[in-house]
Formats: structure tokens, sequence, C-alpha cells
């Protein structure tokens, strides 16, 4: 008993100093804890800080893609024809909306979806890749824009966006030329390569389909922006940064050489008539006009045609999706005698040969036809009164293959890159090319004297567009240079290559001179001596007319001129320049099927002329000038009577008041 | 000992003597701590009170009134209560197992009218209590290395492998670990230590690999490499971690956390307030809080190590141990050095439970240090 009390005192000593030497261990377990924990915060927060900071900032805030405004399209003096209006659309992520029936439930309570766009739309919304938006409404007003963007904060994923869409102003007048944009589809993407750019995939995008609009389509693009926003853990938008966006780069701007109202022009005096129409400033080769009726509205193109819509325009028999002034080819008819004339004067034919037209012409077990009897003409007067007899024999005469010669240097059976594709090359037959054409039947490789008549009056194998006899028109009133069309004049400001910058014309000005006074003739006393007038006083156009078989008269089928059914009708064509004293413009009209070159193709290059005439502030200038006053007789005595001539320059009347 | 008050006969047990033993000082770094997590709170609902701030400061209030009266009760009464305390957590317990009412997979809670109870936030107090009461009357000798020790063992595993079936990894690991400190500081072998230590470290890919469920297992994989699966399971701890480092020297600035404001931090304002706290208020911030902590817990320890008795002794020393667990498993999980267990910071975190657990600790440390003097001789206590 006595033991217990010190055994306990000592036990009680012994057991408070191990609780005191562990309470320090303890102490020192907590105090080392701490310090690993302050060790580990000094590395995430000290030295691994700015790398924390950047994965924050990358959780804290998204990029959302900006598209770039496209590059709008100009005419000549700067007319919009190609450019963007203002677009409000509605857009869902895929990633943001949790459940796709109830979102667009309520975005049907403010604007109506029909049941089959509905289900479109949850097809579009199921395929579309993670972060790329899906447009589930376009062209909203105003009104319906609004609505919605009050509602969007209750309808997670969904954003009402202000966008851009293409509109062409002058709806068909530039279809064939400029093209049209639409949405990209999966051949599109498929060439873009394994990873597009995101900016391919934005509900926004259009990519060129057809002309210009395909053919500059990287340069119209422009580079795409980013605007920066806040997100949340969700992805909901917190706030905007204005201050962290990218500016979207804008497309370049192209302008072409085309002209507007030239351009309306041509289309308006086509009507509803089939057939294409090319003028050229002959100084540098600048298209002024690139028409090809009847056109489109490439607008509709831009929302996306129907199927129905479609088939009506690929159908018609008038062919309004073809650009017949590039692609369209067709048998240049008398225009062609020009360059037959051409080849003869270089083969050292006089001009003063003499033939008679008795209107048939026995050639072989053939008897080659003209459409009256002309008698006896020289080559002026056969080319004014486009007597196919003379030219039959001039053709005989010269051979095929030195008119071939002469035709292919002034344009025609070739293609002029002018930055869009569409161009087909046609035909211009010689011996070696009837070789190559027929290298598979050796029967009929060789070149027989039989054709050779045909190929005089521009028949036969010969088929050319409308772009070449333009050309071979410009070529011929230039006269020096093998003048080269342009279509693009510049791209984001850049001047392209001029068309005269090219090499001459390889051709006798003697001769050149010579087919132009026939030219002349033609709208003086020729065929196209009334219909030719453009009624612009000192202002005269030159031109040759042209009436092109299509199909072959036997078996009543075909009608020469414009008789009978139209698909079965002659060809109009009609090539001019003017002012034929100091040439500036020249056309080429073609009226499909039009019948004769006279009634259908020269009174619609008169009209388009008079615009591009008119316009050109020296011409108008010359036009109006105004009558000089009588001279004074004081003067008159001092320095003789003869009278001032009419003014031929521009500028003011010397003439003293 | 000089003449003071205290020498007086009955002068301990006057009210006013007692509330002048209370140490006030553990109670101002106290409501420092709970100050931070309301103005926390405050930040992370977008400078609002709603919905925590206001609440966190409410519950704090009533606990430090909770904590103060229960300083006030004597040590002897705890020494009595210890086992009845341990034998109602335990039976509570089995009553969760049994009819334990569900919630996010796991039965924890225990449903008495309009409270719920979270039984196993009682035993963290009734395991220390216990295991106090027992070494009391245990020589220092048996301490050390006895066939008795198979008592406290029994003790600690049979709440431990209940809370651990609910399934709640992170408490039955906070008292498992809080026994053990207690069998430690009671004087138990350091080669029993050294050996348990190896055998728990031995245990852990076998516990991995059968015992543990598919989520708890994937919160594990995903803790060794966070960037597998950074938006799945990985993603807690990574973003924690963002939040963190972006902090920076001193912080984004009070309300500017944006990986805590845009929700991109899960449990912003529970188990992971400290990562959110250390967004805005950056390193200095952080070790500013891990020195009041600290202070608390050496204030704590202190207040053991002056008790006259053992049960006094052992029972702060346990509940400054829990505490200090608490701190260094919530702390290592938000910078990454641990698993995703649900643990929250102590009286920074947003939740009710978890903080009248601790403010009853600090009330039984309070306790111990306003009874220092207090005498528990026999094992049946000297009240009766």
């Amino acid at each position: 008993m006595s033991l217990e009390p010190h055994i306990f005192f000592d036990e009680v000593n012994e057991r408070q100093g191990v609780f005191h030497r562990r309470t320090f261990l303890l102490g020192g377990f907590a105090g080392l804890g701490l310090l690993a924990l302050t060790g580990r915060l000094a590395a995430l927060q000290l030295f691994e800080g700015r790398r924390y900071q950047s994965l924050s900032a990358s959780n804290q805030f998204n990029f959302r893609l900006r598209t770039p405004p496209r590059g709008r399209v100009l005419d000549r003096n700067g007319v919009e024809i190609a450019s963007n209006r203002p677009d409000f659309r509605l857009l869902v992520l895929r990633d943001e909306i949790g459940d796709v029936d109830a979102t667009l439930d309520k975005v049907a309570e403010l604007i109506p979806i029909t049941p089959e766009r509905r289900k479109a739309l949850k097809r579009d919304i199921a395929n579309s890749p993670r972060f790329v938006p899906v447009a589930i409404a376009n062209d909203l007003t105003w009104d319906e824009f609004s609505r919605i963007n009050v509602r969007t904060p209750e309808l997670p994923g969904v954003t009402a966006e202000m966008g851009e869409a293409r509109v062409y102003p002058f709806g068909g007048a530039f279809a064939h030329v400029i093209g049209y944009v639409s949405k990209i589809n999966a051949e599109d993407l498929q060439k873009a390569g394994p990873s597009p750019e995101p900016l391919l995939l934005h509900p926004g995008f259009r990519i060129g389909k057809q002309g210009v609009e395909r053919a500059f389509d990287l340069q119209l693009r422009g580079k795409p922006g980013a605007q920066k926003v806040e997100v949340d853990a969700v992805g909901r938008v917190v706030r905007e940064d204005p201050a962290g966006d990218i500016k979207a780069i804008a497309g370049k701007d192209i302008q072409l050489t085309l002209d507007a109202d030239i351009q309306n022009r041509a289309l308006e005096v086509f009507g509803e008539e089939s057939g294409g129409c090319v003028m050229m400033d002959v100084r540098n080769g600048d298209i002024l006009c690139l028409v090809s009726s009847p056109s489109f509205d490439a607008n509709s193109f831009v929302k996306g045609v129907s199927g129905v819509e479609y088939r009506a325009l690929a159908q018609y028999e008038r062919k309004p999706l073809l650009d017949k002034a590039l692609s369209g080819l067709y048998p240049p008819g008398s225009t062609f005698k020009t360059m037959v004339a051409l080849a003869a004067l270089e083969s050292g034919i006089d001009p003063n040969t003499r033939y008679t037209c008795s209107g048939a012409f026995p050639f072989g077990n053939h008897v080659f036809k003209c459409d009256k009897v002309h008698g006896t003409l020289e080559m002026t007067g056969a080319i004014a009164t486009s007597c196919d007899i003379y030219f039959y024999r001039t053709a005989l005469a010269v051979g095929v293959d030195k008119i071939a010669d002469v035709a292919r240097r002034f344009g025609l059976g070739q293609t002029f890159d002018i930055g869009i594709s569409g161009q087909k090359p046609g035909i211009v037959p010689d011996q070696e090319w009837k070789r190559r054409y027929f290298r598979k039947s050796p029967a009929n490789q060789k070149w027989f004297p039989g054709e050779t008549p045909s190929v005089g009056i521009g028949q036969g194998y010969t088929v050319v567009n409308p772009l070449q006899l333009c050309v071979m028109a410009a070529r011929l009133a230039n006269g020096r240079k093998a003048l080269h069309p342009r279509l693009i004049r510049s791209i984001g400001g850049v001047e392209q290559p001029r068309g005269d910058m090219v090499q001459d014309l390889s051709v006798d000005h003697a001769h050149v001179d010579f087919v132009r006074r026939a030219m002349a003739a033609v709208t003086t006393s020729g065929t196209a001596a009334q219909v030719a007038d453009l009624g612009l006083g000192p202002i005269k156009m030159a031109g040759k007319t042209g009436t092109a078989q299509s199909h072959s008269y036997k078996g009543g089928r075909g009608a020469y001129g414009a008789r009978g059914e139209w698909a079965l009708r002659d060809h109009a064509w009609f090539v001019a320049f003017a002012p034929y004293d100091d040439p500036r413009y020249a056309l080429s009209v073609l009226v499909e099927h039009g019948g004769f070159g006279a009634q259908a193709a020269a009174p619609r290059a008169r009209e388009i002329m008079r615009v591009a005439l008119l316009k050109d502030p020296e011409l108008r200038s010359r036009i109006e000038t105004p009558l000089p006053l009588p001279a004074l007789p004081e003067n008159a005595g001092a320095e003789g009577a003869a009278p001032p001539p009419p003014t031929l320059l521009p500028g003011a009347p010397d003439t003293p008041v | 000992m000089t003449s003071s008050a205290l020498t007086r006969p009955g002068q301990r047990e006057r009210l006013s003597s007692k509330l002048f033993e209370v140490d006030w000082r553990l109670a101002l770094l106290l409501c420092m701590i709970a100050g931070v997590g309301a103005l926390m709170l405050y930040s992370i609902a977008n400078s609002s009170w709603e919905p925590w701030a206001d609440k966190h400061l409410i519950r704090f209030g009533v606990c430090l009134a909770l904590m103060l009266v229960l300083s006030m009760v004597d040590l002897r009464v705890w020494f009595l209560a210890a086992y009845p305390v341990y034998v109602i957590g335990f039976v509570l317990l089995i009553a969760v197992a049994v009819f334990g009412h569900s919630a996010l997979g796991a039965t924890r809670w225990l449903k008495l009218g309009p409270m719920q109870i979270q039984p196993s936030e009682l035993m963290k107090i009734g395991v220390v209590l216990a295991l106090a009461r027992f070494y009391h009357g245990v020589s220092a000798n048996d301490a050390r290395l006895s066939w008795k020790l198979l008592i406290p063992a029994a003790l600690i595993g049979a709440p431990v492998l209940l809370v651990a079936r609910q399934p709640d990894l992170g408490t039955a690991i906070l008292i498992a670990l809080t026994g053990a400190v207690v069998m430690f500081m009671a004087g138990l072998s350091s080669r029993v230590l050294a050996v348990g230590a190896i055998g728990a470290i031995a245990g852990i890919p076998p516990f991995i690999l059968f015992v543990l469920k598919d989520y708890q297992r994937n919160r594990i994989l995903s803790f060794l490499n966070p960037e597998a699966d950074p938006s799945g399971n990985g993603y807690h701890s990574l973003q924690s971690k963002i939040a963190l480092g972006s902090g920076g020297f001193l912080g984004k600035g009070y309300g500017l956390g944006s990986q805590s404001q845009l929700n991109f931090l899960p449990e912003k304002q529970t188990d992971f307030i400290f990562a959110t706290f250390g967004e805005e208020f950056g390193f200095v911030g952080c070790f500013g809080l891990l020195v009041l902590y600290a202070a608390v817990i050496a204030i704590s320890l202190r207040i053991a190590s002056i008790s006259h008795s053992h049960f006094g002794r052992l029972s702060a020393a346990g509940v400054t141990a829990t505490f200090a667990l608490y701190i260094l498993i919530n702390a290592a999980m938000v910078v990454g050095l641990a698993p995703v267990v649900g643990v929250p910071m102590p009286l920074l975190s947003y939740g009710g439970t978890v903080m009248v657990t601790v403010m009853i600790g600090f009330g039984l440390i309070m306790a111990v240090r306003v009874h220092r003097y207090a005498e528990i001789t026999s094992g049946r206590g000297a009240l009766l």
C-alpha cells in the first residue's frame, strides 16, 4: 500500500515525460507538414505562377470567330457590282445547348420553324463539328433579331449574330462574269485538306462558285478575326472584352474593266433574245462589256436555289446558265470575210480583182450559193454587200492555210487569260488541224478543195466565241498591237497588266486600212447602211454583219434568216468599231438563232455602242460641239472667206467670237 | 504557490474565474480564421452575403457560444461522459448503416425529426475522449506495449470500419490517424509505430485495388496522373492548382479570382475554398493563413502539455491532432499533393457539421485549460 502512491507518482511522471517529449514531436510533425505545404505553395504560386496564369486565362477567355467582310467587286468607275449587306442570323453551338428539342421549342416561340426545317436543323446540329455553330435562321428582320437578342440569356448556346451576306445590286447583269457565292459543300471541304481553316466551317462563310467569285476567292475572302469573350465553366459568355479582339481583315476589292452602264444596256437590248456581247477598248484591251443573255439572278444562288428553280434554269432552251460570250461557239459567218480579205491582200491578190456573182458558184460536184445576185464586184464592194461568191473564189485563190494564219493572228481559235475560266477555243480549220482532228480516220485527214469555199464565208468547221470576234474587231481597229483582253483591272488596288503591253500585230498597216475602209462601207452603203447609224453626228461606226447558218437547210428543216423553228434559225452577228476615223471601242454582238445579222445584231450593237460613246467625255464634247457662229464680216474680209471647218478636236472652238 | 485568487478554496469553481482562464488568444485566432472564411464566401458569391457568408458567420457565432459553454464544463464531467459519448456515437453509426439517409451515393446521415445528424462527426470527438479515458488508467509500461492495447485498437478500428463502409474515406482516415496520434502520445512503442506505419504503407496498394469503390480508385489514379483526364477525374485537382498557381505572389485581388468566380473550380465554397483564397490573395495570403493555423495548433498543444491530468493532456492533444490533420489533408489535396478526399478546411470552408465538431473540440481544449489543475484520481472520477 505504501508503494502504490510512489509508483503512481513515478508512473505519472513517466507518462507525463513521454507525453511532453512526444508533444514536441507532434508539433514538429505538424510544423513539417505546414512547411511542406508552404514549399508546395511557393512552387505553384511563385515558380510556376506564369504557367498557371496562362492556363487560368485560357480557361477564362474564349475566342469567337469573326468572319471577314468579303471583298467587293467594282466596275471601272467604282460602282459596286458585288457587295455585302447586313444579315441578321441565329446561331447555335452544339456543345453549349443541352437539349436540342427544348432549345428549338424555345426558338420556335420567337420565330416560326416549319416541321421540315426542324428536321433538317436537328440533322445539321447533330452532324456539326465541335465548336462550329449552325445557323438555324438567316435573314432575320430587325424586329425578329432584337426579339431574340433580348431572350438569348435564357437560351444557352444560342446567339443572335449580325453578319454579312453577299448581294449583287445588278441582279443578273453580271451573273456570268462575277458568278456567285454559296455555302461550302463537302466537296469544297475535301479540297481544303484534312484540317480546314475554322473560317470555312463558319455558317456565315460563303465560297465563290463561278466567275470572278471563284477565280479570286482567296483574295476576296480576307482573314478572319476573333472576338475575345470571358466565359464561365459551362461556356456561357460572361463578358466581352473589346480590347482583346482581333480585327478581321476584309477581303481585297477587285475592280473590273467592265462598265455597269454599258453592261446593263447590253442586257437590256437583248430582251428575251439569246446571245452574247463583248465590247473592248481598242486602245488598251479593257473589256467594257461581257454579257450573255438570258441571264439569271445571282442573288437567288446566294440563298440557295431550290431544285425546281435550278431545273427550270438548266432546262430552258436558251440556256441562261451558259456564258455564251466565252463558252458559246458559233460559226462566224460573214464577219470572217474580213480575215479572208486580209489573207488575200497578204497573198498579193489585187483588191481590184473582180468576180461576177450570178447567185451560184459550181465547184466540184457542189453548187455554192449566194443570197442574191450581186453582179460584178471588186473586194470592197464584196465586203460591203457581203457577197458569198466573191469570197468562195477568193478563199480558193488564197488557200485555207493562209486564211487560218491570219485569223489566228487576230485572235480567233484561241483562249485568252482574262482571269476567269470558261472560254472555249473554237476551231480555225486548216490542213494541219484536219490531220490532227481526224487522226483516227485517215480517209478524212486530207483537206478537200471543196471544203475551202465554206471557210471563205466563215462556215464549215469554223467556230468562234463572241470574245474572239471582239478581239478580232479590236485588233483591226487598233491596227498596231495584238491587243489582249483585260477583265481584271486591279486586285486590292494593285493594277493588273494592261492589254496593250503586248507585241505588235504583224500585219501590213495598208492592208488593215483597206479592210477598215471596207467595213466603213458596210455601214454607209452596205448591208448595215441604215441600221448601224449611230445618230451621233460626226461619230460613225464601221462594222461587218454576219448571218451564220446553224443547221443545214436541206430537207426543209433550217431556213435562211429569221423564219421557222427558233432552234434551227441562223445566228446573227455584228462586229464593229467606232468612231470610224479614230477607233476607241470595238464590239461583237451575237444573237443566237436571231436571223439576219443586219436585222437582229446590228441595231443592238448600235445601241450598246451609243452608250459607250456617250459616256466617253472626249467624244461627247466632239458630238456636242456647238455650231460655230457666223464669222463677223470684217474678220471674213481680213482673213479670207473660207468658213471655219467643223471642229474635230476636243475642247472649245477656237473660232474668234 | 503564491497566494492568489486561485489558491483560495472554491475560487476556481466560480464562473468568473473560469471565464478568465479561457484562452482568449486562441478564441481570437479562431474568430480570425472564421472571419477570413466569411470574407472568401462573400467574394465567391459575387460580393454577396447570400447564400454562404451570412450563414457561415451565424453558425460560427452559435458555435463560439457553444465552445464557451463547453469550456465551463468540469473536466471530470467530460471524463465521465467519455465512454457514454463513444457508445452513443457507435450505436448511431450502426443505426446509419442499418437505416441511414442516403445522399450523393453515400449513407452518412441519420434523420432525427427535422435534424440530420452525421454520427461519424460525433465519433471524431468520441474516439478521442474514449482513448484518453482509457489511457488515463493505464501505466506507462502497458501503454508502451501490452495486450491491453488491443482495447484502444478495437476502439479505433470498429468505428473506422463502419465509417469507411458508408463510404466516407476521408473521415475514416481522419479518425484512424487521430486514434493513432493519441496512442502515440500515450507512449506507444516506437517499434510498434514503425511496424504499423510500414504495414499501413504496404497495405495501400491492395487496399486501393480490392477494397475501394471505382470512384474512389479513379480519384487516386487521377491524383497520380492528373493530366490523363483533365476534364474528368483529374479536373478538380487541375483546376485547383490553376487557381492557386495563377494567384502568384500577391494574388489576383479580392473578388477577382476568375477560377472561382466563373465556376471553373468545383466545390469552391467547401473543400476547395483554400484554392479560392490562394487565387485572390496569392502566396502572401496563403502563408499568412497557414501561420494562423500553426498558431492555433501550437497554442492547443501548449494547453495539452500544461494539463495536470493525463485525460486532459491526451484529449486536448487528440483534438489538436484532428484539427491539424484536417488542415494538412485538405491543403495537401488542394495543392495537389494528395488525392481528392472530401475533407474540408476547418472554419474556412462552408459547412455546419464540421464547424460544430471542430468547435466542440475547441470547447474540450478550453475546458482542459480552464480545469488544468483538476485532479482525476480514479477510474470512476471524483465527482460522485
